[in-house]
């Protein structure tokens, strides 16, 4: 079974035809071919398909397509292109707070959402939130220092 | 994922309608939870009925008597950061602050997770101690249910083919509520709680009149003790009623004696604290 939504993915509003069994993560992966969101655990605890929905974080592995109906997706690739980078990113950039990487886009993009929400997130507040964030490299320290560094910014 | 159909009602009895149509008809939420156990084939619907597209099926609102009504679409956090809940129910947005992670707390839904009847969440058993509510509608209208009679077990609630929860409401408190929502976890710090105890003490004026202890998520339901006019003295012998009295489920977060000691300790401390607040 089919599903004609229209949502607004990256600021371009679109028309999909979903399916029944379709998540958000996969119309944006395999239909739109934004592949900046990464599948990893795909029950929701890992944080590497993380996009923000009208502004806030979910996983997208676990949000059926068809309720992003009327919604404004962003993704990675909505956020900032090279030489038009978004702060969060150019702070991730500035601190190295990655390695491998699997885990950024998610990781930014939660960062995302938690800035959204609470523009000056004491330390405390910050680890609270990204607790769903899971990265296997283990750049933690960084990612704060990345956060830090934008909230301490004016 | 396997493949179902989805169907999309807009109104409540039109979902009831199309829940009655059998077994594998199952009514869908935030998915968090569902979603999984379909990717995993251990759920095989023909047919998902997407609930999340109700009108107006997630408002939270406190009547004239007191009453706080949240509807069943409201998401968790929804829940944790409404004003009605943090100034009239404050443990509950505690308590539902520390489900799972922020993006899970954006999907999920409070009455998808009443419905699942998954004995391993925050929620359940902080609405059993306040003495919440749930409204069943199905097609032959609506039956309002206490939670505590409503969770059977795990994954077994009182629901019948073609009933849906509508709402959770947690009636008026006579005086006021202190205490809080204690939860422990073996893992990191997002993950399902091995024990999630409420302690609660509700006061008339500065008089204790009544103290709860709710256990969540060690047995198959929500154990919950009442003790009227307690007395400091009191509130060990309850935990460690409680911890009497518990069934624990054994699992990779903890052995049976290993969760019951925890009762015991964690029912202390969480009623020490309550009573600490109850008297300053």
């Amino acid at each position: 079974m089919r599903h004609l939504i229209n949502a607004n993915v990256n600021g371009r509003e679109r028309e999909l035809s979903v399916k029944s069994n379709q998540t958000l993560l996969e119309v944006l992966r395999d239909d739109l071919r934004l592949k900046g969101t990464r599948e990893g655990c795909s029950v929701g605890v890992c944080g590497s398909c993380t996009v923000l929905v009208d502004g806030k974080p979910v996983s997208s592995c676990l949000m059926l397509a068809s309720n992003a109906e009327g919604k404004e997706v962003l993704t990675i690739e909505g956020l900032g292109q090279a030489g038009n980078l978004d702060p969060v990113q150019q702070a991730f950039l500035d601190h190295q707070a990655f390695q491998c990487g699997f885990c950024t886009p998610g990781m930014i993009m939660a960062v995302k959402g938690l800035l959204n929400e609470n523009a000056k997130p004491d330390e405390a507040e910050v680890r609270d939130y990204l607790s769903g964030n899971i990265c296997r490299c283990g750049t933690y320290v960084e990612v704060m220092a990345a956060i830090e560094d934008l909230t301490a910014k004016p | 994922m396997r493949d179902f159909d989805l169907l999309e009602p807009k109104t409540i009895p039109e979902a009831c309608g199309m829940l009655a149509a059998g077994e594998d008809v199952r009514p869908v939420s935030g998915g968090t939870a569902l979603l999984i156990l379909v990717k995993q084939g251990l759920l095989r619907p023909r047919s998902l009925v997407n609930l999340k597209k109700l009108e107006g099926a997630n408002a939270i609102r406190r009547d004239a008597g007191g009453a706080v009504r949240i509807e069943a679409m409201a998401t968790i956090h929804e829940v944790e950061t409404s004003q009605v809940v943090r100034e009239h129910l404050p443990v509950l947005a505690e308590a539902c602050h520390q489900v799972a992670n922020i993006r899970i707390r954006h999907l999920a839904t409070i009455g998808g997770n009443l419905a699942h009847g998954d004995h391993q969440s925050d929620p359940p058993g902080v609405l059993v101690a306040l003495g919440a509510e749930v409204e069943l509608s199905g097609a032959g209208g609506t039956r309002a249910l206490k939670l505590a009679d409503f969770l059977l077990g795990t994954y077994e609630t009182a629901l019948e083919p073609g009933e849906m929860v509508t709402a959770v409401t947690v009636p008026p408190v006579e005086g006021r509520l202190v205490g809080g929502y204690l939860k422990f976890t073996t893992g990191s710090s997002e993950e399902r709680p091995c024990a999630g105890i409420t302690a609660l003490v509700r006061l008339d004026g500065d008089r204790p009149v009544e103290a709860r202890l709710a256990v969540g998520a060690v047995a198959s339901r929500p154990l919950l003790l009442c003790e009227a006019d307690p007395a400091e003295a009191a509130l060990e012998a309850m935990a460690d009623r409680a911890a009497e009295e518990i069934d624990p489920i054994p699992d990779l977060r903890g052995s049976a004696e290993y969760k019951r000691h925890l009762v015991r300790v964690l029912g202390r401390r969480a009623m020490a604290a309550a009573w600490a607040e109850a008297g300053s």
